[in-house]
């Protein structure tokens, strides 16, 4: 209860700081620092500003016309069309049509998209599936389908979004762009936005603190230390899912096997002791505020039936790894800890080792507020593409129910995101995958831009 | 985009009475249908027969609701062969009050032996509806309208109401129970909308139609809804003609009794240039508010710069208002006929924690409150001095509850001698 209500507190100043009472100025340049690559997917904050989708995601989670302005599915959800958004231009000012589209979309995920088939007819886009795609409109929300297209500049692509890329994007590590005059959205409130990948959290929090960035990044299991130093922490819902992709294959086959790691795990251990009790212990792949029914899942550790499960076989060394910082290693080895209680070995190997790996400590970002189109994207994002068609709430956890049963994914823990940000950041608001927003910001301190 | 239109509900702003914020909770009566459908999908698991009932609550409902739930559900299971019994039954019914962002969730764990089944029934959420307290000259506000989309600017008549939103522009006319939406047409702008859309509107010279300024759009359409299977009479082009400043009875810069004093506005950016028509006689700097001031020698401009100054044209010379220091960029006159007769009515500055509304007269050259600050419950997106200038209309954003949508308000704000 404490934790949510101190994450309700941040989202509640999160609220106050973007109902900005004095109209935004124009001008400025947004300095913004990450541990991660600017550029690269998932969670490359440029590319959302350099790039959009047929689709988007407003803050409530809910999908909103982009580049597509209406679309309608026939055939049973098999094939859908997405009519474009006319006039608008890429940054090159080459015009966006159909045929960019579908090039873009193509170049996206190659074999493994959620289509068969997408063709341009006209100004709209076609897409046909071997099975139904109900929640399409909102899966291409999803950064992967971001819309660009190849150019000669120096920066190599160009899109729609509201800023464009300036100069080479070089080694990944700094991204800067500059303001769309003429997005289609609107001209963003910044002239610039700068951001610094590869920089260490600890980096970017003395960089605040001395007025060289503006947003940085505020990890879960770091929140209350960015409160203790006074930092202005703002903080998405729990939006992070921390889970266990499990192998189907060699010792993990077994499904009994799946079903006694998935009881050995302490969640409570996992949430007090590595996330800082920041998150919501979870063994459910939607969290309770999206459904309704996750106590329906327990979450508590049982060891005695995970032993029974087990029913004595003790399989090889399992390889267990963690994608991700400090934090996710530390979660492994004590996840590792766990299941060595239940009767099992395991060795935390390197994520990037060319071994086989059994089980793989992973983040999801759940995108959409819409519990169907989440739950999908949460499993694509697996590598168990499922179509979600559950209409009822009766039905969706029928279907939640059959996927955790086969405890190819283990939920263990929703958390959010969170970031902290300068004094003279005005109006930034979360995404509904806790990205922030940045093409609404504006800055307080800069000279007001009379010049159009 | 969903508009709800919305019983009319005022406020009354005082100084001495806070009015405690009201929750309406859904009455018992609310839960018959979902109790005897989640009693339908358990007797159809369980059959005729005992079952040991427990109730929990996981959502917000109040404790006091909870009783005459339980006696519900077990009357309508009883109706259906289904009797509460002691723990000793073998059949036990585990009913979970739950909720999302959705709605209320009532989930029942039917469990027979070593089997669980689940039911659910899915319940509507009760609506809330919270008021604001407020203090006070007294300033009132009336809510005309209830969104869940921006309202960008609006007009009102005794039967019908114009709404600007950032794409479309909506005509209500005056129902029984609020206003109801009759026609809906699209702006169709060719050009990207601005990060921080505005509008402007105006009754047509005949009063029978409206004309709406957008950024780099002018629309004009009728008053009057469609007959039946006619499109409504609203049309659109582009255009950078200035917008209407103030329902102008007297132009400050010309003198011009009949004259509509307008102002170009940066299609580009949220602001006008500063170049009026007619023209001011001066330079002025780009600003992002007007308000037409009665002044010993006629009338002023007072003008919110784009810097947060405010300054006042008049006599054909700028100067500048001290005491604004408190101000938002938004502003409106409001001729109440208390006081001077005219103030100016500003939204707060952001410094304060929520967003106010509260009257200010400028005798000389320094605003002086004349009435308490009224508290928003929510952020002031755009004010503006209704047609008979008696009124000022102020558009309220309401910042949602987590993953809800932002609601927006157009609120009438009147002002009452005290």
């Amino acid at each position: 209860m404490l934790r949510q209500a101190a994450i309700s507190i941040l989202v509640a100043a999160l609220a106050l700081s973007a109902s900005a009472r004095t109209r935004p100025h124009y001008g400025g340049t947004l300095r913004v620092e990450v541990e991660g690559d600017p550029w690269q997917r998932p969670g490359g904050m440029a590319r959302r500003l350099v790039m959009d989708g047929l689709t988007t995601l407003d803050p409530d989670g809910a999908v909103q016309p982009a580049l597509a302005i209406r679309w309608a599915s026939e055939n049973d959800d098999h094939r859908w069309q997405f009519w474009l958004r006319p006039g608008v231009r890429f940054q090159n000012d080459a015009a966006l049509t159909g045929a960019a589209v579908e090039a873009s979309l193509t170049a996206s995920c190659g074999a493994s998209c959620p289509w068969s088939v997408v063709h341009a007819v006209g100004a709209s886009l076609v897409f046909t599936g071997d099975s139904p795609m109900p929640n399409l409109p909102a899966l291409l929300a999803d950064d992967l389908y971001l819309i660009g297209t190849p150019t000669d500049s120096p920066a190599g692509l160009t899109g729609t979004g509201p800023f464009a890329l300036s100069g080479d994007l070089g080694n990944h590590n700094h991204a800067r762009v500059l303001a769309n005059e003429n997005c289609w959205r609107g001209r963003p409130f910044l002239d610039a936005i700068e951001i610094t990948g590869s920089r260490s959290v600890r980096d970017q929090w003395l960089d605040l603190s001395v007025g060289r960035a503006d947003l940085v990044e505020v990890p879960a299991e770091q929140m209350r230390q960015a409160r203790d130093q006074r930092l202005t922490v703002i903080a998405s819902p729990p939006v992070s899912l921390l889970a266990l992709s499990l192998s189907d294959s060699g010792a993990l086959a077994n499904p009994n096997l799946r079903a006694a790691l998935a009881l050995a795990v302490d969640r409570t251990a996992l949430s007090n002791v590595i996330f800082q009790k920041q998150g919501e212990i979870t063994a459910s792949l939607l969290p309770a505020s999206l459904t309704g029914y996750a106590f329906l899942f327990p979450a508590d550790r049982d060891l005695d039936k995970a032993h029974e499960l087990r029913g004595g076989v003790t399989p090889p060394t399992l390889t267990l790894a963690a994608e991700g910082g400090a934090a996710m290693q530390l979660a492994a080895q004590r996840i590792a800890l766990n299941l060595h209680d239940a009767g099992f070995s395991v060795q935390v190997v390197n994520a990037a080792a060319p071994q086989h790996i059994d089980l793989t400590l992973r983040r999801f970002t759940l995108e959409s507020s819409q519990p169907q189109a989440g739950m999908e994207s949460i499993l694509r994002a697996a590598g168990l593409a499922v179509s979600i068609r559950a209409q009822t709430p009766a039905e969706l956890y029928k279907t939640e129910r059959e996927i955790v049963d086969a405890h190819l994914l283990i939920p263990l823990l929703y958390l959010p995101r969170a970031f902290a940000v300068s004094g003279r950041v005005r109006d930034l608001r979360l995404g509904a995958d806790g990205t922030p927003l940045l093409d609404g910001v504006s800055l307080s301190d800069v000279q007001p831009d009379a010049a159009p | 985009m969903i508009m709800t239109p919305m019983k009319l509900c005022c406020m009354l702003a005082t100084i001495a009475f806070a009015l405690p914020a009201q929750q309406a909770a859904a009455a018992p009566a609310a839960w018959s249908q979902p109790a005897a459908a989640l009693a339908d999908q358990i007797a159809a698991i369980l059959g005729p027969g005992q079952a040991h009932l427990t109730l929990r609550n996981l959502s917000k409902l109040p404790a006091d609701d909870i009783p005459a739930i339980r006696r519900l559900l077990e009357d309508d299971l009883k109706a259906r062969g289904v009797q509460a019994s002691g723990a000793e039954s073998a059949n036990t019914v585990r009913i979970t009050l739950s909720e999302n962002l959705r709605g209320r969730l009532w989930v029942a764990e039917v469990m027979e032996g070593s089997e669980t089944r689940v039911a659910m029934v899915r319940v509507d959420a009760a609506g809330m509806e919270q008021q604001v307290p407020a203090s006070g000259l007294v300033l009132r506000t009336q809510t005309l309208l209830t969104t869940t989309g921006p309202v960008l600017a609006a007009l009102e008549t005794a039967d019908a109401l114009v709404a600007v939103e950032p794409e479309e522009i909506v005509l209500f006319t005056r129902a029984a129970d609020g206003w109801k939406e009759q026609a809906r047409a699209a702006i169709g702008q060719r050009k990207g909308l601005t990060q921080d859309p505005r509008s402007a509107i105006v009754f047509t010279h005949d009063g029978q139609g409206f004309e709406a300024s957008l950024a780099g759009m002018a629309c004009a359409g009728s008053l009057q809804p469609p007959q039946s299977g006619a499109p409504w009479p609203m049309h659109c082009r582009a255009s950078d003609d200035p917008w209407p400043l103030a329902p102008s009875q007297t132009s400050p810069t010309s003198g011009d009794s009949n004259a509509t004093l307008r102002a170009f506005y940066n299609a580009a950016r949220n602001y006008f240039t500063g170049v009026l028509n007619p023209s001011a006689g001066v330079d002025l700097p780009p600003f992002f508010t007007a308000a037409l001031l009665p002044r010993p020698d006629g009338a002023g401009l007072l003008l919110g710069g784009i810097n947060g100054k405010v300054q006042l044209i008049e006599t054909s010379a700028l100067k500048p208002v001290t005491g604004t220091r408190d101000w938002g960029s938004d502003f409106a006159a409001l001729h109440s006929g208390c006081g001077a007769g005219t103030q100016i009515i500003a939204s707060g500055s952001g410094e304060a924690l929520s967003d106010s509304l509260r009257a200010y007269e400028i005798p000389a050259l320094e605003a002086i409150p004349s009435s308490t600050p009224l508290t928003v419950d929510g952020a002031v997106t755009a004010l503006w001095t209704a047609p008979d200038g008696k009124s000022v209309l102020a558009v309220v954003r309401h910042a949602a509850a987590q993953n809800q949508a932002d609601t927006y308000e157009v609120d009438r704000v009147t002002a009452s001698c005290n």
